[in-house]
């Protein structure tokens, strides 16, 4: 089988912010734009050379069936580049690099950029199954005293809406909610109040440390916001200046109101941003003369139970080790996402603890992540958790990081809703 | 029959007759022929008509973009006397009451544009259809030209469409896009265009619709004499607000349709035949008619610079410096979906050309010329950056920085490194030197100025300012480029202040020494309104900022000598910190809309007393001659070739009125000996170096030649 090496040349993100906020009315294609614009312009590829464009994307905006065929054409790529969408729930955007790696790595593509887009905010809200079912019935009804007929059915309760955000991160399975899922990990794992608050306490210093200390510059790009898209957005929002482990031990737990422990403030929070990635075959890097930041060299996904999804990147990371012969000492820096803080503090246990790591299939432990390795500028709890973008957002900045730092090999990982997880693995080509 | 101009055919009873049948010019015209065929073919559907063979005639075109583009302007401007307008004017008209008087049914298939006689063709029909193109349209805008509508269409559109709707179509000129023209009920219905056609011979079979209740309300509510009264003063009032009492087609027009309104079709015609015979022999006309053929001509390609290559398409942009001008050449750029990249030091200076460009995008949506959407792509399209990275699949990169010609230079050359070898680079300076900054560069064939005027959006004029070496392929780039963004680029040699800059120097400079004297600031202003100007000269400076119009002024003064000499006062108003509306600190004082109020009270302060007074002539001479005078020289050092394309720059660049034909038709008719009188004369009795002839206008009056000769 034809096989080559898969480069990726640069990523790129947009700022992160909370939803609700400054990203609210830039719907999920025009957080693609900037980007692709971005890439494309500094490695100096014209708009004809790109073979595909792969986004992933889970709010599926009913305008923009397909996010990324919307995106490639507003961002003026010719109208002969293919590009479609996908959806693994948080993993979207590592899917996206996925699909783009195997096919340059089956050496069917040359250039192509993946990654994702997410507006949280702009998620609608439903009108319930009797409300549709009424409208069907009123617009199939003929003549005016049968449309009537059909309206004298309606009852206020109907019109209740369903928020598809709330439904779109309960399992349909399980019929727990993300949250719960954590409650469940902690519960089961011993994961106290404390030890979640300390790490969230630790994601959030460390992102506003990174943002105000430019860590961010390289990877970020600039986005015209608002309606009327007058206002130049370039920082993240999201991670908060007066956080103490105090103040958040004193917000009531979300999930299980009583004997819960998961709260907003050891939880991602609601966001929107997109982020992406250039990827190229070593044909396209000779014929542009590109400098490559990393090679991607692997990446998996495994399945699990639903309920306990958060543990997710424990078989993911165990299997790309596995795979590539590699120790987890041979890791130089670590992006897990965080979903919650319950959740990732399971992972790393599960790495380390024997039995648990059986518990959960692996053959051994692997050992101990040090966290001057896992997520060195904040994660998910402090920065956000676009759904679709996450899975590319920790790629990007995994790599920018691991330029800075000189290190080998980089591994970003995440749970997915609905029980799996993604692991995937670069290496730095500037150490 | 043999035709050679249009198309003829009877099939299955219909007789088609096609336009725009191999068409040698851009646009399906009216001209001689086009006529005389369609006589000749309107006789042949009557001999058919007669026989029984023809149960219904159908127009339509061939050509792709146009049904008609209404009577060669040619034909008109051959129209010298009163009389031979009229006689061509009844020509059409029987011609098109032949349509209308067919006893068969008639029918309009109407793709593209459809204006002038196009529409008054259509008009004679029983039916009009048209297809739902976005380039299809419809209208009379020979109230543009200082014109009647003279075949017809003055009678028949108010009968069509009612008399409101179609005073503001004949009285604005504009044009009406299919979808307004069928909720306005011009057109009967609007079909995909490869349809319309089919559709029509469909609808020949059928009866027309009778008027619906809402129409036949309307027709009650302006078909008496009271609502006709009021919808015609209306209609004056507003034509003189917005002509200033300055054109005479518009109120000639609501004459002829108010007193002919209750008139048979004939007498009414020979109303309008009468009427667009003296419109079309008036000096009025025939200078906006000379307009539109310098407007025409502008463009074509310059000869002078053809090279026989095809211009290199610019598709993708970049700004350099987000000020005023750089912001809106950026979304010049961005509306003609060019990815412009705007670069500028500080993210604060891209936020305020962001804001800039967005604000002209929000007008157009004000405006429904666009949607939110289409503002979210096309601004979205902008890329911000504070380096020079990124710009190697740029073509068209324009700097607009501050005006420092060393800044300016050493950026141009940080340009070169950065920029692929076919770009083309451009500077919006106004007041550099091109040359000079051409002078360091690797490859200076690829760089020209491109002097955009503001606001860019409401301002057609560009003037492309070229050196000694800028290769004719970039001129012709830009030149292409310019008219593909709906501009009117005039090409100019370098020179201190361009064409333009340098002929607004006098207009400033004499209504400061006006002032000076002791002249009122109104009666300045005053006097040049009533010549026609937009806007007065001490409201220009206000808008311009008076320290930027100081600098200047007084870059022209040091590099052409004391002929441009500002005033004493501008040396004040350089120190004083009066910059216009830039700071609230103008000669004017401006309500919170933007509206002026009156003279502020610290400017008049400033001026000395006691008041001269001086009347409206000569204040008026004593500001435009000197300008009629910069421009002779300007033609002299040869900045431009002909003396139209100062008229076109003056009429897009500073508003100067279209009805007076540009600034040098008006001195030609005027009369070059007696301009050169009143300049020897001002020079002996004002200021010598400020009036003193150029040798160019000598020559004329000696030589007993005119500008456009």
């Amino acid at each position: 089988m034809p096989n080559q090496d898969v480069f990726l040349v640069e990523g790129k993100r947009t700022p992160q912010v909370k939803s609700g906020f400054d990203l609210k009315d830039v719907s999920a294609p025009f957080m693609g734009v900037p980007l692709l614009r971005c890439l494309l312009d500094l490695n100096n590829i014209d708009e004809m050379s790109v073979d595909e464009v792969i986004l992933g994307n889970t709010e599926a905006p009913p305008q923009y069936a397909n996010v990324a065929r919307v995106m490639a054409l507003m961002a003026g790529l010719d109208s002969s580049v293919s590009a479609y969408t996908v959806h693994r729930n948080c993993a979207s955007g590592m899917e996206a690099i996925s699909q783009a790696f195997l096919k340059i790595k089956g050496m069917r593509s040359h250039i192509i950029l993946a990654g994702g887009v997410e507006n949280m905010s702009q998620m609608p809200l439903i009108y319930s199954k009797e409300m549709s079912e009424l409208f069907i019935r009123v617009n199939k009804s003929k003549g005016l005293s049968e449309k009537i007929k059909a309206l004298t059915q309606f009852r206020p309760p109907h019109l209740s809406p369903i928020i598809a955000l709330e439904q779109g991160l309960t399992d349909p399975l399980c019929h727990l909610n993300m949250g719960q899922t954590a409650e469940l990990l902690a519960r089961e794992h011993n994961i106290s109040r404390e030890e979640q608050d300390t790490f969230a306490n630790r994601s959030h210093s460390l992102a506003l440390k990174a943002s105000e200390g430019g860590v961010f510059v390289d990877e970020i790009v600039p986005i015209l916001v608002g309606q009327k898209r007058d206002r130049l957005l370039r920082t993240d929002i999201g991670p908060r200046r007066n956080s103490t482990v105090d103040s958040l031990l004193k917000l009531k737990p979300h999930f299980e109101k009583k004997s819960g422990t998961v709260t907003v403030g050891n939880s991602c929070s609601v966001t929107d941003g997109g982020s992406l990635c250039l990827l190229a075959s070593s044909d396209a890097v000779k014929k542009f003369k590109l400098d490559p930041m990393a090679r991607v060299v692997d990446f998996s996904f495994t399945g699990l139970s639903p309920e306990r999804m958060g543990m997710g990147p424990l078989s993911a990371i165990d299997q790309i080790l596995n795979r590539n012969e590699l120790k987890l000492d041979d890791i130089d820096l670590f992006e897990i996402n965080e979903a919650f803080a319950a959740q990732v503090l399971c992972v790393l246990k599960g790495l380390e603890d024997e039995k648990l790591a059986k518990e959960y299939g692996l053959k051994k432990a692997w050992g101990k992540i040090p966290y001057e390795k896992l997520n060195v500028n904040g994660g998910g709890i402090a920065l956000g958790h676009p759904v679709g973008s996450s899975g590319s957002r920790i790629v990007v900045t995994l790599s920018h990081e691991l330029k800075r730092r000189k290190g080998r090999y980089g591994l970003a990982s995440l749970c997915i809703g609905g029980g799996q997880g993604g692991a995937l693995l670069i290496e730095n080509l500037h150490s | 029959m043999d035709f050679q101009k249009i198309s003829f055919v009877v099939t299955e009873g219909i007789a088609e007759v096609g336009l725009g049948f191999k068409c040698d010019k851009s646009l399906p015209l009216l001209d001689k022929e086009t006529l005389k065929e369609l006589d000749e073919a309107l006789n042949l559907v009557k001999e058919r008509e007669q026989e029984g063979s023809v149960k219904g005639v159908l127009f339509f075109s061939h050509h792709k973009r146009a049904f008609l583009a209404g009577v060669d302007i040619q034909l008109i401007s051959d129209c010298k006397t009163e009389s031979e307008g009229a006689e061509g004017a009844e020509k059409g008209q029987s011609l098109f009451n032949k349509i209308e008087d067919l006893s068969i049914p008639s029918i309009c298939c109407v793709h593209g544009l459809c204006l002038g006689g196009g529409l008054e063709l259509a008009l004679s029909c029983d039916r009009i259809i048209a297809s739902d193109s976005q380039s299809t349209f419809l209208g009379l805008p020979e109230v543009k030209l200082g014109l009647i509508p003279g075949f017809g269409g003055t009678f028949r559109l108010p009968r069509k469409i009612g008399l409101p709707k179609a005073l503001d179509a004949i009285l604005s000129g504009k044009n009406i896009y299919s979808k307004k023209a069928k909720r306005m009920g011009l057109v009967e219905g609007i079909f995909p265009k490869e349809r319309v056609v089919t559709m029509a011979r469909v609808l020949l079979d059928e009866a027309p619709k009778s008027k619906s209740f809402k129409e036949s309300l309307e027709n009650l509510a302006s078909d008496n004499f009271l609502a006709r009264k009021i919808v015609f003063q209306k209609a004056r009032e507003t034509v003189l607000r917005k002509t200033q009492g300055f054109y005479q087609a518009p109120l000639k027009i609501l004459d002829v349709i108010e007193s002919g309104f209750s008139k048979g079709r004939s007498s009414y015609l020979a109303m309008e035949a009468q009427a667009f015979g003296e419109l079309c022999s008036s000096g009025q006309s025939q200078n906006l008619q000379h307009l539109f053929f310098l407007n025409e001509a502008s463009k074509k390609v310059p000869k002078n610079y053809d090279s026989g290559k095809k211009p290199k398409e610019l598709n993708r942009g970049a700004v350099i410096g987000a000020g005023v001008m750089g912001a809106g050449i950026c979304w010049l750029m961005a509306k003609n979906k060019m990815y412009p990249h705007l670069v500028d030091l500080t993210f604060d200076a891209l936020e305020a050309g962001i804001k800039q460009s967005s604000h002209y995008f929000l007008s157009q949506v004000k405006r429904k010329r666009m949607s939110y959407d289409e503002l979210h792509i096309l601004q979205s399209s902008i890329t911000t950056q504070t380096n020079m990275k990124a710009l190697g699949q740029c073509n068209l990169i324009v700097e607009s920085v501050v005006e420092d010609l060393e800044v300016k230079k050493k950026l141009l050359q940080d340009l070169e490194d950065n920029v692929s070898d076919d770009a083309i680079l451009a500077s919006n300076t106004s007041s550099l030197g091109i040359s000079e900054m051409a002078k360091n560069l690797k490859k200076p064939e690829r760089f020209a100025g491109l002097h955009f005027f503001n606001p860019v959006p409401k301002m057609p004029l560009v003037e492309i300012v070229t050196h000694e070496k800028t290769s004719k392929e970039t001129i012709l780039s830009l030149h292409n480029w310019c008219l593909r963004g709906k501009k009117t680029p005039i090409i100019v040699k370098d020179g201190p202040g361009f064409l333009v800059n340098r002929i607004l120097a006098p207009y400033l400079n004499e209504a400061g020494h006006l002032m000076a004297e002791g002249v009122s600031p109104r009666l300045i202003e005053d006097a040049c309104l009533n010549y026609g100007m937009p806007m007065g000269p001490i409201r220009l400076l206000d808008e311009i900022g008076q320290n930027v119009a100081s600098k200047v002024a007084f870059i022209l003064q040091e590099k052409l000598g004391e002929r441009l000499k500002p005033s004493s006062l501008m040396k004040d108003w350089e120190a004083s910190d009066f910059q216009g509306r830039k700071n609230s600190k103008g000669f004017y004082e401006y309500d919170e809309k933007g509206a002026e109020i009156d003279f502020s009270e610290a400017f008049l302060k400033v001026l000395p007393s006691p008041a001269k007074p001086m009347n409206e002539i000569e204040i008026q001479m004593r500001i435009f001659l000197p300008m009629i005078n910069e421009a002779a020289f300007i033609l002299e050092e040869k900045i431009v070739e002909h003396a139209s394309t100062v008229d076109l720059a003056l009429i897009y660049g500073i508003g100067f009125p279209p009805f007076r034909g540009g600034l040098l038709k008006y001195a030609d008719q005027e009369g070059l000996e007696r301009i050169l009188e009143a300049l020897i004369d001002f020079s002996k009795n004002v200021n010598q170096e400020r009036y003193a002839p150029s040798p160019l206008l000598k020559k004329l009056v000696a030589d007993k030649k005119k500008f456009y000769d």
